[in-house]
């Protein structure tokens, strides 16, 4: 549909300043990362530096290093694990099927709702009974289990597109429920696993919650706890903070601009965050 | 032919219709998800209604049960109500907000408009932040003193503006849902754009031949019919709200303007070590998501049936 | 090949019943048709022969092997029962050449590389699929993805192959020319065959037997003639055939010794060597079945009606290939008929005779038919 002239330029100024007001944060963060202390004083933040330095980044990242390796370690673990699990019960309910597998489903999807608040005292409880309090495991096994609904719910959605002659054809073929799996349905799950993939790393890299009620101020330290001390810590210099919270960012949006459409389809398949 | 007797017919072999092979390879595979799930979120729930009902204080865990005790103190306490205002202002300003803003980029977006791919990716971005990042990057343009928006209000001659933001508490929590709303609101254009995209051309042109156009078309034909993708759009951002935590702890910590149910639970929990009375105001946000989801997950499955 | 049993099947649905108490006997090296609109219950039948689908009540017995009892609480795999199944989209798999997806069933049962190499070229020179084993499943047309289909069916020399609707997919003219192949194909294996289609002239030109089915129940079992020729009931009568039988009310009357069809419009004497199946039915209400090809033109002598001949308005005539269809009207009385030629023209009237021989009497209330 196609407006007259003034009313495209107005729709134009519009997406264009909001534009702004969405990449203004970002855009000061970026700035001020590259900033001396004189500069962060003495020019507007949206301004670019008069004399850029890498001594913020430099210095971010000599706090950040440790917990941004863990971060890491946990993020890419309990993705696979989550999407491996959330893989086969996709399977096993949209294809396998049992009595009650509708009944399964609906309180696996309670769990993508949940407030993780209600869980958090017998959790750490758990951690610390199982000696994975304050350590990387109790945050794989933490962020596997919590993560299992959600790619449960990707992998149905796009399992159920998968014809199910394909299965019965399979299985008169004389393929059980294992090859049929590996060899069939896995084969033809690509697209479900780099969503699901994508849609992990970043919820899992960006939570909060959970590292800082299982892991804080430890060696096993999340990258996001630590930013937030770093907030803590370094208050007035900004330049460090902003680098922190770039380095912090970056992994997140390196895959939005390379892999975003397929963010954009584990948004949209009902996902949640939080 | 009738009967089930078959002259010359044996039975070769039976298989009990129980246990085949199969089953057991099913029930390995499903187990360890069940287990995680079961235990994770069911018995770990119903393990903090057992905390929030007993008295447990301090370092060691203690089930001694004492009934509702906890809920009861929970219902005299001040800051309870403080934290249960808060969080109603929040999602009252904040659900409704990032909705109408959502919807706004939207049809925005689906006027035929150059780079929408490029704008689109730029609504979205703050989406795919973590809330931390979002704490210090809004943290930098709140700041009074040398923070982006006052900066930017001296030079456009706007001082007159300038405020404390995120450290006045007259102002505080809007600044908080202001933040949110950025983040948000991508989602719920992407949400309704695709509510938009699903609606076939052919409706929209036959609207046009009928006589409606511009927001016209939108206000009749577009928005009535984009109530699936709004429901769970708001299931979203009830739930979240309700539960938001991490960006209002690292930006404002524990100031009494911003205090909201989670903060109020982490707190009594983890600094306090008032395990019992934390519990209890989990269960309470518990209960309280449960109200807005189930109705919700009813619907969609049922939905799905038909 | 061995032959397929289904005694007392019973599949419900919720509250529909989509098999109602089936019973059928498919000889060995059969070519044996289901056939029925859609929804009728052949798919579910079909499906509980291959064992993907579990009855609520009833056997299935390939052979001499029950493969399939509640009450026995017998149950064996699709994966162990030596059937194939073609399906309606062909359910080949995406993601393998033709080549993989003809050796799959072989795989998977553990056969020797070189065999599997050995009978999957066989079975592509077969069906003239050599040129295309590396290939995807995408880079091929409507028809090859069906041959692809079938040779996956046929490469493991199954007990019974089983065919849902195989040649649904196809355009109009591949399919008239698959037909003649598949039923080619299948003479030369000789494997028991039970095939699901909801077109009748599929089901007529291809079958040894067909089984008509509605609604879950069966309707009639026989060779294609045999429906043809001797239709059960209403039913039958109508769905086999193109176009289909003319229907008309009458009342059976008896006027001295001669038994009278009276259709208000027309009375036509019932012959003499079937009115004893007849003579219980004077005063009731039946219908009249006659197929269009049984129904003649005849020269009409001017002013009057030629005896047992009906002179009826011609409304349309319809000419398809080498014959015409007249379609005729008298009252409330439609009727269409098969004529090689006609003089007569739309609005005309002509005399029509039927052949008393070729007529179907059906008793109104059961819609069965008595004659």
């Amino acid at each position: 549909m196609r407006f007259p002239k003034p009313r495209r330029v107005t729709l134009y100024i519009l997406l264009v300043f909001f534009a702004f007001l969405f990449l203004l944060p970002l855009w000061t963060c970026i700035t001020t990362s590259f900033k001396p202390v004189h500069d962060v004083i003495y020019t507007t933040p949206v301004e670019l530096p008069l004399s850029p330095t890498a001594e913020p980044l430099i210095t971010a990242l000599n706090i950040m290093q440790r917990p941004l390796l863990n971060s890491f370690t946990f993020t890419i673990s309990a993705m696979i694990l989550s999407c491996l699990l959330g893989s086969i019960n996709g399977y096993i309910l949209t294809k396998i099927r049992f009595r009650g597998s509708d009944t399964v489903f609906l309180f696996f999807s309670i769990g993508i709702f949940i407030p993780y608040q209600a869980v958090l005292v017998p959790l750490v409880l758990t951690m610390s009974k199982l000696g994975l309090f304050n350590h990387i495991e109790g945050l794989i096994l933490t962020h596997t289990a919590y993560g299992i609904p959600i790619t449960t719910l990707l992998f149905r959605n796009f399992y159920g597109v998968i014809p199910n002659s394909l299965i019965m054809a399979a299985k008169t073929d004389g393929a059980g429920t294992w090859t049929i799996y590996r060899r069939i349905v896995l084969p033809l799950s690509l697209l479900p696993f780099v969503v699901a993939a994508v849609f992990q790393f970043t919820s899992i890299w960006n939570d909060f919650l959970f590292g800082v009620a299982l892991a804080r101020g430890s060696e096993a330290q999340p990258a996001s706890v630590a930013l937030a001390n770093l907030r803590g810590t370094t208050e007035f210099q900004w330049n460090v903070q902003m680098a922190g919270t770039l380095w912090y960012a970056l992994p997140v949006l390196v895959i939005f601009f390379v892999l975003g459409k397929y963010l954009m389809r584990g948004y949209m398949a009902g996902a949640v965050k939080g | 032919m009738a009967g089930n007797q078959l002259p010359g017919r044996k039975m070769r072999l039976p298989s009990r219709t129980m246990l085949t092979k199969d089953r057991i390879v099913t029930l390995i595979l499903f187990l360890p998800s069940l287990v995680l799930v079961g235990y994770f979120v069911y018995v770990t729930i119903g393990w903090n209604v057992v905390v929030s009902l007993s008295d447990w204080k301090g370092l060691t865990p203690s089930y001694n049960i004492v009934g509702f005790d906890q809920y009861t103190r929970l219902f005299q306490d001040p800051t309870f109500f403080t934290a249960l205002k808060n969080n109603l202002v929040l999602i009252l300003l904040f659900v409704p907000g990032s909705l109408f803003l959502g919807l706004f980029l939207a049809i925005l977006l689906d006027l035929k408009v150059r780079g929408e791919g490029v704008f689109r990716g730029i609504y979205l971005l703050p989406f795919a932040l973590s809330f931390v990042v979002t704490a210090v990057l809004w943290a930098w343009m709140y700041n009074p003193s040398i923070g982006v928006i006052n900066t930017l209000l001296m030079k456009t001659g706007l001082g007159f503006l300038k405020s404390g933001w995120i450290t006045d508490p007259n102002v505080g929590l809007y600044c908080v849902v202001l933040a949110i709303i950025w983040q948000f609101s991508g989602y719920t254009m992407l949400i309704f754009l695709a509510g938009i995209r699903s609606i076939p051309e052919s409706q929209m042109m036959a609207a046009e031949v009928d006589g409606a156009s511009g927001f016209d078309l939108y206000r009749l034909v577009v928005i009535p019919q984009l109530k699936a993708p709004a429901l769970s759009a708001f299931v979203v951002l009830m739930v979240f709200a309700l539960k938001a935590f991490d960006f209002i702890f690292v930006l404002t910590d524990y100031s009494d303007y911003t205090y909201i149910l989670p903060l109020m639970m982490f707190r009594e929990t983890f600094s306090m070590n008032r395990f019992s009375y934390g519990a209890a105001i989990a269960t309470i946000l518990f209960l309280l998501a449960l109200v807005i989801v189930v109705p919700y997950l009813y619907l969609s499955f049922r939905r799905e049936k038909e | 090949m061995v032959s397929v049993a289904i005694i007392n099947l019973t599949k419900t649905y919720g509250t529909t019943a989509a098999i109602k108490d089936l019973n059928l006997e498919i000889k060995d090296g059969e070519f044996f048709i289901f056939l029925g609109p859609s929804g009728c219950g052949k798919t579910t039948t079909l499906l509980c022969i291959a064992g993907l689908l579990k009855p609520d009540k009833g056997e299935v017995w390939l052979g001499n092997e029950l493969v399939t009892s509640s009450e026995r609480d017998v149950y064996v795999t699709p994966q162990k029962r030596e059937v194939a199944m073609m399906f309606q989209d062909y359910a080949i798999y995406p993601h393998m050449t033709v080549f993989n997806n003809i050796a799959f069933p072989l795989e998977v049962r553990g056969e020797d590389k070189s065999e599997i190499v050995k009978r999957v070229t066989a079975t592509a020179n077969l069906l003239g699929l050599s040129q295309l084993l590396d290939r995807k499943p995408r880079q091929l047309s409507g028809g090859q993805r069906q041959r692809v289909a079938l040779g996956r069916a046929i490469v493991r020399k199954p007990k019974v192959f089983l065919l849902d609707e195989p040649l649904a997919n196809l355009d109009a003219k591949l399919r008239v020319k698959t037909r003649t192949d598949l039923k080619k194909l299948q003479r030369e294996l000789g494997v028991t065959t039970v095939y699901v289609t909801h077109d009748q002239v599929e089901a007529m030109t291809m079958a040894d037997r067909i089984m008509v089915q509605r609604d879950g129940v069966t309707e009639q079992i026989g060779t294609p003639e045999e429906l043809y020729n001797h239709p059960a009931n209403l039913f039958v009568a109508g769905f086999i055939g193109s176009p289909e039988m003319n229907f008309t009310d009458c009342t059976l009357i008896k006027e001295g010794a001669r038994l009278w069809l009276d259709a208000r419009e027309f009375k036509t004497p019932v012959p003499t060597q079937v009115a004893p199946k007849l003579e219980s039915y004077v005063g009731e209400d039946l219908i009249m079945g006659i197929r269009p090809e049984d129904l003649y033109e005849r020269k009409s002598v001017k002013g009057s009606t030629q005896k047992n001949a009906l002179r009826m308005t011609v409304d349309i005539i319809e000419p398809v290939g080498p014959y015409l269809l007249l379609h005729l009207r008298k009252g409330r009385c439609s009727l269409v008929a098969r004529v090689k030629h006609t003089t007569a023209r739309v609005g005309q009237e002509v005399d029509i005779e039927m052949d008393p021989s070729k007529m179907h009497i059906f008793d109104k209330k059961t819609a069965k038919a008595i004659i």
